[in-house]
C-alpha cells in the first residue's frame, strides 16, 4: 500500500487565502466549483510543475490528468515552447504596436484550421466565445442564440443561466436550449423561431458533467451543418476544451463538417496567455466591426509560444500520440475496475476522458475512488473530463493503473 | 423579483408549516395544544389550501381543506400573506365555535414561532435555544426550497434541472431535512432516509445559523470543509441556487 498524501500546507495557505481572495480559490480550480470531495483528499495549492507532473506545497507529486485543466499539452515547461516565448520576451511583450508575430501566428492558423480564413486573438475561451457571438449577431442582425443542454461556453452573464447568482433574466432572454444529439428539436427550434437565430453555438460533442460524455450520433453534425446554412444562421464551435486534442484542423473537421467560427485556447500555447477565434471570410468584415479588445490581447510573447506550441504539436502529430495514450490508459483503468468487480465507464475521445463508476448512481461511490487515487498521487477530478498531454509516459499510465487498482481495493474494503 | 403566490405557498407550508416541528422540538408550544384537538383549514384563493391538525399536543399539517374545523378563507395570496406579517386579521367561514382556538391558543403558539424563527440576540445565547431555532430554520429553510422550486419562475427553472432523487442537508451529529425530487416537483421528505442522492453536511449548528443569516458564504465553506458535499452534486447545486431565492422570500 501506498503512503497518502498529506495536505497540511495546503490546508495553511488556503485558510490565508480565504482572508483576502473570495472563496479562498474560486472557479473550476477551487474545491468547490472543483468538487473536491472530500476536501481533504485534495491538493489546494502547487508549488511546481514538470513535464505530466505538479507539485503541491506539502511536496506531494500527482501524475496530472487535468493539465491545469487542458492548456497543458506538450507538458509542463516544455523547453521548445518556453525557448520561443523567451526569446520573444527579450525583444518585446506588451507594446504600443503589436508585434508582427501576431501576423506569423495568425498565419500559421490560417494554413492550420479547416475553417480559418483569418484570426482574432484574445486571452481566454470566454473572450472568444463572446467575441463569436457578437460577430454573429451582428453578420445577421438577429438576437437568439440556440444551446445545447449541458453546454459550457465560459462565464460572461450570457454564457450562464438566469438562477445564477449576478446573472440578469436579460442576460439569457435570447437563448434558446435544446438537447443534445436531438436534431428534430433543433430544426422545431428553427422553425419556431425563424429568422430570429442568429447562431447556433455548440462544443464538438457533449462534455457535460456529472454524466457519461456522449459522442454526436451519426449524420448529427452534418445535419446541423445544412439547417443552419439553409436558415443563414452562423454554427460556431467551442473548440476550447477539445481543440487541437482531437484534430489539429479542429474538432469540426474531425466530424466531417466546417463551422463558421470556431473558438480555440486552452491547447494553443501550452499554457501561455492567448485564445484565437478562427472564422470564415464572409465573417470578417463582421468581426473587423466589432469593438472588442483588451488590454494584453496582442501581447507578443504568448503568440510565440503558441507558433512554437503549435509547430510542435503538427511534428508529434498531437492528436493521434494523446488519443493513442488515453487508449492505453483507458484500457488499463476498465480491466482494473472489472477485474474487482466494478462497472466503470470512460467517455468521450481518448484524449479527453470523462471517468464515471457507474455502479452507484449517486456518484457516492464514484467520489470515494477518485478521492483514494488523488491521495496516493494520481490528480483526477470528480466530474469533469480529463486532459491528456504529451509528457505522460507508458510507465505513467502504469502507474496511475496499479494506483486505481489500489484505489479500487479500498473502496471494495468500505463497501465489504 | 419575488410573487405573491410563491409567498404564499411559502407561508404555509414552510412557515407555518413549521409548527409541526415547534411542537416536537418545544415543550412549551406542545403544551399549548396539549388536549385541544382541532383543525384549522387554510383556504387562499388562487394559492395553496392547507390543514394543521392539533392533536394530543402534537401537529401535522395535510394538504387540502376538507373536513376542517375551522375554515379560514382568504381572496387572495396577498390577504393571506397579510395574516402572517400581522397586517390581516382572518375571518373565519366555519368553526366559530372553537374561535377561541385561533385567538388564544393559535395566536400564542404563532407568536412563539416568531420568537424562534425571527430570534432575538438575548435569546440565542441560550444553547438550548440556540440550536431549537436553528433546527427550526432547517426545516422551514428545506420547506421553502420546496415551494420556490416548484412555484417561483426562477425556482422552477433551477429545479428543472434537478434529477430525481433525495437531497439531505444536514449538521454533523444533529439535524437533517430531505427534500426528495421526481419528475422536477420537490417536496420534503418526512422519512429522512439515511443514503441519498445527495448530501451537504454543515460541520456544526453554528455555521448552520451563519449560512442561514448570510453571513458566511456556502462556497467559501466547502474550500474549508465547514460544509461537505457529496453525492450528485448538481442537485446541490441548483438547491443552493434556489436557496438563493429562498431568502429572498424569507428576508
Amino acid at each position: 500500500m501506498r503512503k497518502l498524501n498529506s495536505y497540511e500546507n495546503s490546508r495553511a495557505q488556503f485558510a490565508r487565502a480565504a482572508k483576502v481572495i473570495p472563496s479562498g480559490i474560486y472557479g473550476h480550480q477551487g474545491p468547490a466549483e472543483g468538487c473536491y470531495i472530500p476536501v481533504e483528499a485534495f491538493p489546494l495549492f502547487s508549488d511546481h510543475a514538470q513535464g505530466t507532473y505538479f507539485w503541491d506545497v506539502d511536496g506531494n507529486r500527482f501524475i496530472d490528468y487535468m493539465c491545469a485543466y487542458g492548456p497543458n499539452v506538450l507538458g509542463y515547461n516544455d523547453p521548445d515552447v518556453d525557448e520561443a516565448a523567451r526569446r520573444q520576451a527579450e525583444k518585446e511583450n506588451c507594446v504600443t504596436s503589436p508585434s508582427t508575430v501576431m501576423i506569423d501566428f495568425a498565419e500559421l492558423l490560417v494554413d492550420t484550421v479547416d475553417c480559418a480564413d483569418w484570426a482574432f486573438f484574445a486571452k481566454n475561451g470566454n473572450d472568444v466565445t463572446t467575441g463569436a457571438i457578437m460577430c454573429a449577431r451582428a453578420y445577421t442582425h438577429r438576437k437568439k442564440i440556440v444551446f445545447f443542454k449541458g453546454y459550457y461556453h465560459g462565464v460572461s452573464p450570457w454564457t450562464q443561466k438566469v438562477d445564477y447568482p449576478g446573472v440578469l433574466e436579460e442576460d439569457v432572454m435570447h437563448n434558446l436550449y435544446v438537447d443534445w444529439n436531438d436534431f428534430d428539436q433543433l430544426a422545431e427550434t428553427f422553425e419556431r423561431y425563424k429568422g430570429q437565430i442568429a447562431a447556433v453555438i455548440a462544443q464538438p460533442y457533449m462534455h457535460g458533467n456529472f454524466m457519461d460524455n456522449q459522442m454526436p450520433l451519426p449524420g448529427f453534425w452534418q445535419k446541423v451543418r445544412k439547417l443552419c446554412t439553409d436558415n443563414d444562421v452562423v454554427l460556431i464551435i467551442d473548440d476550447v476544451r477539445a481543440g487541437f486534442r482531437m484534430d489539429l484542423a479542429g474538432s469540426d473537421h474531425y466530424f466531417g463538417f466546417q463551422a463558421d467560427m470556431i473558438c480555440f485556447c486552452k491547447a494553443l500555447a501550452n499554457g501561455y496567455n492567448v485564445s484565437a477565434l478562427c472564422g470564415r471570410d464572409f465573417l470578417k468584415n463582421s468581426m473587423s466591426s466589432l469593438s472588442y479588445t483588451g488590454s494584453y490581447w496582442m501581447s507578443a510573447v504568448p503568440f510565440a509560444a503558441g507558433i512554437a506550441c503549435i509547430e510542435k504539436m503538427k511534428k508529434l502529430h498531437m492528436p493521434e500520440l494523446l488519443i493513442e495514450k488515453g487508449k492505453k490508459l483507458k484500457g488499463g483503468l476498465l480491466k482494473a475496475a472489472a477485474d474487482n468487480g466494478f462497472n466503470l465507464h470512460v467517455t468521450g475521445i481518448e484524449s479527453l476522458p470523462y471517468l464515471r463508476l457507474a455502479d452507484d448512481p449517486s456518484l457516492h461511490l464514484h467520489q470515494q475512488w477518485i478521492a483514494e487515487c488523488v491521495k496516493r498521487g494520481v490528480f483526477f477530478t470528480n466530474h469533469h473530463n480529463h486532459f491528456i498531454n504529451a509528457a505522460l509516459s507508458d510507465e505513467d499510465i502504469q502507474e496511475t493503473i496499479d494506483i486505481a487498482t489500489e484505489a479500487f481495493h479500498v473502496i471494495r474494503e468500505h463497501m465489504d | 423579483m419575488t410573487d405573491a403566490v410563491t409567498l404564499s405557498y411559502i407561508n404555509l407550508y414552510a412557515v407555518l408549516g413549521a409548527l409541526p416541528k415547534l411542537c416536537e422540538l418545544v415543550p412549551e408550544a406542545s403544551a399549548l395544544v396539549k388536549g385541544k384537538p382541532v383543525s384549522v383549514g387554510f383556504a387562499v384563493k388562487g394559492g395553496p389550501h392547507a390543514t394543521l391538525c392539533f392533536q394530543d399536543g402534537g401537529c401535522t399539517l395535510r394538504d387540502g381543506v376538507e373536513g376542517c374545523d375551522i375554515l379560514l378563507p382568504f381572496s387572495s395570496p396577498e390577504k393571506f400573506n397579510g395574516l402572517i406579517d400581522g397586517t390581516v386579521t382572518p375571518v373565519p367561514r366555519k368553526g366559530f365555535t372553537r374561535i377561541h382556538f385561533l385567538l388564544k391558543e393559535f395566536t400564542a403558539l404563532t407568536n412563539l414561532l416568531t420568537r424562534y424563527l425571527k430570534a432575538s440576540a438575548d435569546d440565542l445565547k441560550d444553547d438550548e435555544f440556540f440550536t431549537r431555532s436553528t433546527t427550526l430554520m432547517l426545516y422551514v429553510v428545506a420547506a421553502a426550497v420546496c415551494q420556490v422550486g416548484n412555484h417561483d419562475a426562477i425556482g422552477r427553472f433551477s429545479a428543472s434541472y434537478i434529477v430525481d432523487g433525495t437531497i439531505r442537508l444536514s449538521v454533523h451529529d444533529g439535524p437533517a431535512a430531505v427534500i426528495s425530487a421526481k419528475g422536477h416537483k420537490l417536496a420534503v421528505d418526512p422519512t429522512t432516509p439515511p443514503r441519498c442522492t445527495a448530501c451537504m453536511e454543515f460541520s456544526d449548528i453554528h455555521l448552520a445559523r451563519d449560512l442561514f443569516d448570510g453571513k458566511v458564504n456556502a462556497v467559501a465553506c466547502i474550500g474549508t470543509g465547514g460544509i461537505r458535499m457529496s453525492g450528485m452534486i448538481s442537485m446541490i447545486d441548483n438547491v443552493n441556487r434556489i436557496l438563493d431565492r429562498v431568502a429572498l422570500y424569507l428576508a
